[in-house]
């Protein structure tokens, strides 16, 4: 039986230009973010421009807290990242496993 | 790190316009009624690149336009939309739309706004019609159409994408290309994550990781390695065809393409992730692991090309030229050299001598281009002015794979445009008049190149009306350009057409026939070293011979000493060396000497007085006379002695030094000495000039 969700220490908000532009400053953030103990969630919402780099951090993100057993939630995702994601097929290993 | 994209533009702009070329080349094969798909397909990539790209650089005005023209296109491609004539001018245009754009933002220009959106609305109108029109539809041709039949599914493509370190810098990016691949089929994406490593080490401009994509679909292999176009040599990719389309069963794929790839840094992060990759479902397909991409692999039957500047080039050409140099320096000094190791030495030096001409001949064809790169603007010109006139006009090209020089190439552009304009409006006649003649109502203009004797020879040849031998000769007399009584041959009648100003048409259009260009299209053809004649039929037609040289870099020259002096004359303006015999020699005033050649009476220019040196000679019988012609004229030249002939090498004297009247460069010599080459246009204009000046104090005394 899974843990039930806890309540989320951290917060992650994806930036509206999720691009490698801008891929260092969200690297920066996302290694704050891992550094927190506890949940954290996820907010994409406002994602307006995702390219590969953007979606590969987040991956790395997801990839980091499975390691680290921070359990991750999704608050919401933009339909750009939805998109993003549909097409880059990394859906599955974005989800914090049930 | 910040990523340029800016090093990137002057590239995107050279694919693009080439791309631009292809599109039109296929849009003119659609005009003439053969709509098939591997047309249609041809285009719509041409439009989806350069959408792609412009959307990557941020070219939003250039992306704008082409996704609207490519999704006319696309309506072509799925057979929903019908060719005509109507539709392939408007996709014409558009083609030139795009290049206008592209020109403007490379240049940092504003874009006609104005005349984009009028083109954008004129097809978002087609777009928006029935398209039925009774036009040609789309046909499929031989190769397989882009997706088969929903029953067919079962053929398609197993493609293995591993981006390599530099793609995301390089402004590409794997999710546009996902996107790309999904419009051509319906595709399963399997991503492979193993080899992104901890957040804190991963470099986020560079792609971990890679995907395994299945394309359910007989697409054609070129348009599925057109989506990695813009990658090529920055991933590693593997295509592996199966189903009926491959030619072999389902159940053993074989490798079908092994595309050119760089070779891709090894993983540095060894150990897996704790969450493990997705993997498929199926058992993957026999490629090379992601983990030790392969080598480098050259395609089958695609040889590879890389783009280097032109400055690169030539340096390497101008290093050969100095070898080339230094080995008849070498050459020489051993002529004179006795015994056995001296015989041993000038046989070595003849390998050289051999080897340096192999690498020479090897560097120079870097610069080579063919001659299509000229012919390919073409089709387009003749389709457009042909309506314009309302001639039926067909074109026919050949030898259009014969190489020449790039500069060369690049200045004979506009000269064969000004002919095949004169052979249109002046040469091929109206339908009707054709018919009355007893020929075909369609005019047939031939573009021809070929090799011949070290040049390369292009012909413009119609078979239109020919020159008015007559016409031409009245009007010539008419401008005085040609004595009341004076007879001319074939030849110089019609060389007369060269002469500025000079026009037979009795009505100036824009096309042609205000008399400016068949004058510049003879001076850009000398200038090159070349030479044109023109021979013409009454009733037949006419054909315009141009030789050229194959290269700017070397000339065939003839050495001619003057005193203690050696000049290079270009063999090409050469026509006879002849002993002048005194009878043939006359004076006019007290200067000026003429000499008798057959029917003609040449002007003798005396080297040495023209460029103001110490000869051997100074009486005509002692010397020779050199009689070389440009521009029409012709001229004795008169020198000590000739020498031998030689390949030499062209050394700028305006790079050098500073231009000098009458004389095209220097070269150096086996024996290390400099030798002026002769601009023989120059050295006419030069001796004219000096003559007229001469003349007011000849007559004031």
């Amino acid at each position: 039986m899974s843990p039930a969700p806890q309540p989320a220490n951290g917060r992650v908000v994806l930036p509206a230009n999720c691009t490698i532009h801008g891929a260092r400053a969200l690297q920066a953030h996302l290694l704050e973010q891992l550094e927190l103990p506890g949940p954290c969630e996820i907010d994409g919402g406002s994602v307006q421009h995702v390219d590969t780099a953007g979606v590969q951090l987040v991956l790395a993100f997801a990839l980091d807290c499975l390691e680290r057993n921070l359990q991750y939630v999704w608050k919401s995702r933009s339909a750009a990242l939805e998109e993003a994601i549909r097409v880059l097929n990394v859906g599955a290993l974005l989800e914090y496993p049930a | 790190m910040t990523l340029d994209l800016a090093q990137f533009h002057e590239t995107f702009f050279a694919e693009s316009n080439e791309a631009l070329d292809s599109m039109e080349a296929a849009l003119l094969k659609l005009s003439a009624g053969d709509a098939d798909l591997e047309l249609v397909n041809t285009i719509f990539r041409v439009a989806h690149s350069i959408k792609g790209g412009s959307a990557t650089f941020g070219f939003s005005d250039v992306a704008a336009f082409t996704h609207t023209l490519e999704t006319l296109l696309d309506q072509l491609r799925g057979g929903k939309r019908h060719v005509d004539s109507g539709l392939v001018d408007t996709l014409l245009r558009s083609g030139d739309m795009m290049r206008e754009m592209l020109a403007a933002t490379q240049a940092k220009q504003p874009i006609d706004k104005e005349r984009v959106a009028a083109l954008h609305a004129e097809i978002e109108l087609i777009m928006s019609s029935s398209g039925a029109g009774g036009a040609t539809p789309v046909k499929a041709s031989a190769p397989a159409p882009v997706v088969l039949e929903e029953g067919d599914a079962r053929s398609g493509w197993r493609i293995h994408f591993v981006p390599g370190p530099k793609l995301l810098r390089n402004g590409n990016d794997p999710l546009r290309l996902l996107r790309e691949l999904a419009t051509l089929a319906p595709c399963e994406v399997r991503a492979d994550a193993k080899w992104v490593p901890p957040l804190r080490e991963l470099d986020p401009e560079e792609c971990r990781l890679s995907w395994r994509v299945e394309v359910n679909g007989a697409v054609e292999e070129s348009a599925l390695k057109s989506v990695f176009d813009w990658v090529d040599g920055e991933c590693d990719l593997n295509l592996e065809a199966f189903g009926p389309a491959a030619g072999v069963p389902v159940a053993t794929p074989v490798p079908a393409v092994v595309p050119v790839a760089a070779p891709v840094a090894a993983p540095v992060i060894a150990a897996a992730p704790a969450m493990p990759a997705e993997e498929p479902a199926a058992p993957a397909p026999k490629a090379a692991p992601a983990a030790a991409p392969s080598a480098p692999q050259a395609a089958a039957g695609d040889g590879g090309s890389i783009r280097v500047s032109i400055e690169k080039v030539d340096e390497l050409l101008n290093s050969v030229g100095e070898l080339v140099i230094t080995q008849s320096v070498l050459s020489q000094l051993a002529a004179p050299l006795e015994g056995r190791d001296a015989e041993e030495l000038r046989s070595a030096l003849g390998q050289l001598e051999r080897h340096m001409r192999a690498l020479q001949e090897s560097v120079m064809r870097v610069r080579m281009l063919p001659i299509s790169v000229v012919f390919n603007r073409f089709p387009r010109l003749v389709r457009d002015l042909g309506q314009k006139l309302g001639k039926k006009i067909e074109l026919r090209l050949t030898g259009d794979s014969t190489e020449l020089d790039k500069t060369v190439l690049e200045k004979i552009g506009d000269p064969l445009v000004h002919l095949v304009r004169n052979a249109m409006d002046h040469g091929i006649e109206m339908p009707e008049a054709r018919i009355a003649a007893g020929k075909s109502a369609h005019g047939v203009i031939e573009l021809n190149a070929y090799h011949k004797g070290g040049n390369v020879v292009v012909e413009v040849i119609d078979d239109g009306g020919g020159l008015k031998r007559d016409k031409i000769l009245a009007k010539a007399r008419e401008r005085g350009l040609v004595g009341p009584d004076e007879e001319l041959s074939e030849e110089r009648v019609y060389n007369l057409i060269f002469a500025p100003g000079f026009s037979t048409a009795d009505v100036v259009s824009d096309v042609s026939g205000r008399g400016v260009g068949m004058d510049v299209v003879k001076r850009n053809i000398n200038e090159l070293g070349g030479h044109v004649q023109i021979h013409s039929t009454p009733g037949r037609g006419s054909v315009v011979r141009i030789r050229l040289p194959l290269t700017l870099a070397i000339l065939d020259g003839q050495l001619a000493r003057v005193g203690s002096e050696v000049y290079v004359v270009p063999i090409v303006s050469i026509v006879e060396t002849i002993q002048a015999r005194q009878e043939q020699v006359s004076s006019i005033a007290a200067r000026a000497q003429v000499f008798r050649l057959r029917d003609d009476y040449l002007p003798i220019v005396r080297l040495y007085d023209l460029f103001g040196i110490e000869p051997q000679h100074t009486d005509l019988l002692d010397g020779l006379l050199m009689i070389v012609e440009a521009d029409g004229k012709r001229v004795g030249l008169f020198v000590d002695e000739l020498m031998s002939q030689q390949q030499v090498v062209i050394k700028s004297l305006e790079t050098n030094f500073r231009p000098v009247l009458g004389l095209a460069g220097a070269t150096m010599l086996g024996d290390g000495r400099v030798a002026l080459i002769l601009d023989i246009p120059g050295v006419i204009t030069r001796f004219q000039s000096r003559e007229t000046q001469r003349d007011p104090a000849q007559r004031a005394a």
